[in-house]
């Protein structure tokens, strides 16, 4: 398959000056500056091919955006090589921005003061999009993404949902091969969310588009990446499947049970003989807690046994949050995925 | 081409958004019109005191001024970008900008244009038929060709030393108060230059060419022949200052270190 | 009064952060005071002096002008403007002071960084290159300070005003240019008051620009002495208590506005 993405030991290091504190050090600060480099990506690889879905999280300051703007030809990168599309981002920079397309969750693309439509007209003559082209395939996002009747209003009259797909349908105009997506959700309702992730899906299966997504909502990442790429402290801590990820590190389930009768633990404890599972009391009378691994046969074993020798009026899989996992990962450190 | 489309789509969306908010555009006219009478005034009350300025009348010096007004318009119309700093490398505006594919360079004074600004060709156009009617100018057929080139030429250097300035924010992430002060210093090339001293004379000449917005240009209309090497440097300067600048910016666009951190 | 030292004392240290800022503008301090020196010679061209000044007296003029410019001059307008449009405004009301005094003081906490690393390290500079007279005295020392102070009120309430226009304008880019542009030319930083025709001279004795610049420069240069010092301090100050009203009356507007319409 083709590769869309390939990134050989990407690095950017920031020379920064530290001020000295207190206003002594400011008047020191004006003539001698201490300075020290900050490397805000050490040295990354990884590829992403054609058609892929990628997650793409770390916390804030992991080095998230500034690989991302350096894959963007945003940024020059300090070493390292960088293949986007068959091109490098920063030399070939005008002919490559027009193969991908960006949404900034928090930066607008389209003109404040004009009205979507005006934008949008701007945007195809600065892709350069033929008319044709143009017409078949935005007419096809703009019904996709449901804002027809906002075309004729001005960006500062919509609200941050309506906004948002219009970003995206100016991000698609010039029907990149590669999309990226910084936080494209961020502060939008669950409606707007769901219709934006289908949305993201189908353009996916239609035209293989490749993406890549930031977010710090996980459930888009759920929802759309089979494959993320995890950043802490500049460096790539896990890169795989994120199921991969989920059955490795997301511990184990918890079943609930709800019991129609008094029950105790003498009589509960035989039944999780020879299994990896034990008992804890739920915060309600008659329910308790049965924590077991994640394997298949054990779960619906434990289940077995206790519906055929209880009366039952409740049973609840609790998971591990995709949320929580991440969260310990980041609190145990690296691992090596 | 395709640079003219967009910048033809972009003009007609500045006037349709402009033409929304006439209020604005009037103040913003009146605000000129109030600038270049208070350089003209200074001139008049600082002739009411004297008649000469070394060897230049009041006419030649209005007239100086005059011209310096039409050069200076397309500047502000289109190359007056002293927010760059805080607009693109503060908020981080640059990053929309280099996403998209077209020069930035061009994007950023499409988007900072202010057409209104271009009313300054007709007051500096009056300004000087005003003085050049007192002074008896002479008008030959090439005249008008020769001013074109000045002006573009004036234009073009005022342009790269306001590019180069804007450039120096991809290096230096401090916020500069640079360019409101560079209006003042653009003031004094609209003296002839004789009057300072050689520091100042090469300063204004050589390093922050404005003298080649006003003096020297003019002093190819005003006859007076002894500046006219100077006179004819006008349009070489000004793609000279201009080339660089766009280097300068380009280097600089390789350092833009992204805004937030 | 602690918040507001406070104030000063983070504006004063965020001005120090930015060092090219510092380089760049005693430079351009320095050209600007050069350039009007000698086209102020030029048109001296030989005459012993003008309307009362002499040429030293003049070029003193302009270099105390252009440095005491750096004390009293700010942006607030300006950033009020823009924190009105960005709607930051709405929050200032909420918090515990008072938002115009505080714009006051982060002013003060610029001039002060100003004045002592552009004005003062520049005047050094600009006395060795140039023939400029200080006064020996210590009372013109002491009513220059007075008036710098007073000048610094008199500009910064300009700007609060023109800033708080803001709330009754969709843009307010063209006022604040046109304020700057009037403050430039009617505050004596480019000429002297007394060089204008006496007709224009009566008018500004009317406005409060000249207690901005043309005061302190001519107290400095020892252009006013005796009374007419006296005289100069309590115009500064007449027109440093006027200017609340109009300010007070707008804001208290603005405020009214911004509730009804919920910002």
């Amino acid at each position: 398959m083709e590769k869309v993405i390939d990134v050989q030991s990407l690095r950017k290091d920031f020379k920064s000056h530290s001020s000295r504190s207190g206003l002594k050090g400011a008047f020191r600060d004006l003539f001698t500056r201490n300075y020290k480099v900050i490397s805000a990506v050490k040295d990354i690889s990884f590829t992403v091919n054609e058609g892929e879905m990628v997650g793409y999280i770390g916390e804030n300051g992991a080095g998230k955006s500034t690989s991302i703007k350096m894959l963007t030809g945003i940024l020059t990168p300090t070493s390292g090589t960088v293949r986007v599309n068959g091109m490098d981002p920063h030399k070939e920079r005008e002919k490559f921005v027009s193969s991908i397309g960006v949404v900034f969750g928090q930066r607008s693309q389209l003109w404040w003061d004009i009205a979507v439509q005006e934008s949008f007209r701007l945007l195809k003559k600065v892709y350069n999009v033929p008319d044709d082209v143009y017409n078949d395939h935005m007419n096809h996002v703009i019904e996709s993404l449901d804002i027809g009747p906002l075309l004729d209003k001005p960006v500062r009259k919509l609200s941050l949902g309506q906004r948002m797909r219009c970003e995206l349908a100016a991000a698609l105009l010039h029907n990149p091969k590669l999309l990226f997506l910084d936080e494209p959700t961020i502060g939008l309702d669950v409606l707007v969310k769901l219709k934006i992730r289908n949305f993201l899906k189908e353009i996916n299966e239609k035209y293989k588009t490749t993406i890549l997504l930031t977010t710090h909502d996980l459930t888009d990442i759920e929802a759309l990446c089979e494959r993320v790429v995890m950043l802490d402290e500049g460096q790539i801590i896990y890169d795989g499947k994120l199921a991969k990820l989920r059955s490795n590190w997301g511990e184990g389930k918890q079943i609930e049970f709800q019991f129609g009768e008094q029950v105790n633990l003498e009589n509960l404890q035989p039944l999780l003989t020879e299994l990896q599972a034990e008992w804890t009391k739920g915060d309600r009378d008659n329910v308790w807690i049965a924590n077991v691994v994640n394997e298949e046969h054990v779960i619906s074993e434990v289940i077995g046994r206790v519906v055929a020798a209880n009366r039952i009026t409740d049973i609840k899989i609790h998971e591990i949050s995709t949320e929580e996992i991440i969260r310990n990962i980041y609190e145990e450190g690296m691992l090596n995925g | 081409m395709k640079h003219a489309t967009i910048f033809f789509l972009y003009v007609s969306q500045y006037m349709k958004t402009r033409l929304t908010y006439r209020v604005d555009m009037l103040m913003e006219i009146m605000s000129d019109l109030l600038f270049q009478a208070v350089n003209l005034i200074f001139i008049l009350v600082v002739f009411g005191h004297t008649d000469m300025l070394s060897g230049w009348s009041k006419d030649e010096i209005i007239f100086i001024y005059g011209f310096f007004l039409v050069p200076f318009a397309i500047f502000g119309a289109f190359f007056n970008i002293w927010d760059f700093n805080e607009r693109y490398i503060v908020k981080g505006e640059m990053d929309r900008i280099l996403t998209r594919p077209v020069h930035s360079l061009f994007q950023i004074i499409l988007e900072r244009m202010e057409l209104e600004s271009l009313f300054g060709v007709i007051t500096g156009i009056a300004v000087m038929v005003y003085a050049g009617n007192r002074l008896d100018l002479n008008v030959s057929w090439y005249d008008p060709i020769v001013f074109l080139f000045m002006v573009l030429g004036g234009a073009f250097v005022y342009a790269g030393i306001f590019i180069l300035l804007a450039s120096i924010s991809f290096w230096s992430d401090s916020r500069t108060s640079i360019m409101p002060m560079m209006y003042n210093i653009g003031n004094y090339g609209r003296y002839p230059v004789d009057i300072y001293n050689k520091v100042i004379r090469f300063v204004l000449t050589w390093i922050l060419p404005f003298a080649f917005v006003g003096v020297y240009p003019s002093a190819y209309f005003l006859g007076r022949e002894e500046w006219y090497g100077y006179a004819f440097l006008t349009p070489v300067m000004g793609v000279a200052f201009f080339g660089f600048a766009i280097f300068m910016w380009n280097i600089g666009v390789t350092k833009y270190r992204g805004a937030g951190n | 009064m602690g918040k507001y030292i406070e104030m000063i004392r983070v504006r004063f240290l965020m001005m120090l952060a930015y060092r090219t800022n510092y380089y760049s503008g005693i430079l351009i301090y320095s050209i600007n005071i050069g350039a009007y020196y000698f086209l102020w010679n030029a048109i001296y061209g030989g005459k012993g002096e003008i309307e009362g000044l002499s040429v030293i007296q003049m070029t003193t003029y302009i270099a105390v002008a252009w440095m005491a410019r750096a004390f009293y001059f700010n942006n607030i307008d300006r950033e009020i403007a823009q924190e009105i449009k960005e709607g930051k405004v709405a929050v200032e009301f909420i918090r515990p002071y008072h938002y115009l005094m505080m714009k006051t003081m982060q002013g003060l906490g610029e001039g002060i960084f100003r004045l002592s690393f552009f004005s003062i390290p520049g005047m050094i500079i600009v006395s060795l290159i140039f023939p400029i007279e200080f006064s020996a005295a210590l009372s013109t020392w002491m009513f220059f300070t007075i008036a710098i102070i007073l000048s610094f009120i008199v500009n910064t309430q300009i700007n609060l005003l023109t800033g708080v226009m803001t709330f009754f304008f969709f843009n307010n880019d063209g006022l604040i240019r046109a304020k700057r542009v009037v403050i430039d030319l009617f505050s004596g930083l480019l000429l002297p008051i007394s060089f204008y025709p006496g007709w224009a001279q009566q008018v500004m004795d009317f406005l409060p620009f000249q207690a901005i610049s043309y005061i302190p420069s001519m107290i400095f240069t020892e252009g006013f002495t005796g009374f007419a010092v006296w005289e100069a301090i309590l115009f500064q100050l007449v027109w440093a208590v006027i200017l609340i009203l109009p300010i007070q009356a707008l804001w208290v507007i603005a405020k009214k506005r911004l509730i009804v319409q919920g910002g």
